[in-house]
């Protein structure tokens, strides 16, 4: 649910989870789109070339699904995702569901600033990529 | 073991890209590829009332444009080939269609910690993001990790 306004944020509320099956074409076409045609964005078989045991989708993918989880959750309210940091632990590999999920950590009232935990597991509940967010309210 | 560099490394810019155009097309290919739906993004008249008076991009279309041909042989190494380990993004203002960005990039810092598996050497690339109004619209750090 998008929130309304900065009062109705509590330490706690819950982000998500969005649960995103990632197919192999839609992170080829994330990678052409934004100019990323390395071999291992692409198929199995450059992946391979490459050392990887299979193709991977793109770190900033992973940080635009982060990104994409807190502006659905800030929806039409006028706040703002001021910050975000990504960790990347683990490969995101396509062909796999994704679940991406956050929680509110500490609201800063004096500055209307919320910070939110987020991150990407996979099916086995391994956290692929973990990040903070800073929202930043009119 | 202190991690040994060049100091003046530091700071000095080593790359200004030449400019993109942003469109509203290119925002919409953008979003289709993230899967995005927020009317803010997608939807021309919604965008109107909302709080840019327009469509703008999503704030992760920041980290799209790309570094210049020759980003990574400034990227000082430490041993076995660096592997990206994350972004510290700030977002500061909107990109919007008819923006020209440039990056302009440079070390921020280099640094040593040690995990669970061994000694690592982290170098730390500032690239600002800047619109043809000299707007830095997002600071980009990425962590890009090393095995000496």
């Amino acid at each position: 649910m998008p929130i309304t306004s900065l009062d109705s944020v509590n330490v706690g509320d819950t982000l998500g989870p969005q649960e995103i099956y990632l197919s192999k074409d839609q992170v080829r076409n994330y990678a052409r789109t934004c100019g990323m045609e390395a071999p291992r964005f692409m198929d199995d078989e450059g992946a391979r070339a490459e050392g990887l045991p299979g193709m991977i989708a793109p770190g900033n993918m992973s940080l635009g699904l982060l990104s994409r989880l807190v502006t659905d959750w800030i929806g039409m309210s006028g706040a703002r995702l001021a910050r975000l940091g990504t960790t990347y632990r683990q490969p995101v590999q396509p062909d796999h569901t994704l679940t991406v999920s956050g929680f509110v950590t500490h609201i800063e009232p004096g500055e209307k600033r919320v910070e939110i935990d987020v991150w990407i597991e996979n099916e086995d509940a391994e956290r692929l990529v973990i990040g903070t967010a800073s929202v930043l309210f009119p | 073991m202190a991690v040994e560099y060049d100091p003046a490394l530091i700071g000095r810019v080593f790359e200004v890209t030449d400019p993109v155009s942003v469109t509203a097309e290119s925002i919409g290919k953008f979003c289709t590829a993230i899967g995005e739906t927020n009317p803010l993004y997608t939807d021309a008249a919604a965008a109107k009332r909302g709080p840019y008076g327009g469509i703008v991009a999503p704030p992760s279309f920041a980290v799209t444009f790309r570094n210049g041909r020759h980003f990574f042989t400034h990227v000082p190494r430490f041993g076995r080939a660096g592997f990206d380990a994350g972004k510290d993004v700030e977002f500061r203002a909107p990109i919007r269609p008819g923006d020209k960005i440039t990056l302009s990039s440079h070390v921020k810092e280099i640094y040593e910690k040690t995990g669970r598996s061994g000694s690592m050497v982290f170098v730390v690339v500032r690239s600002t993001v800047q619109n043809q109004n000299g707007e830095a619209v997002a600071h980009i750090d990425h962590r890009f990790m090393n095995r000496p």
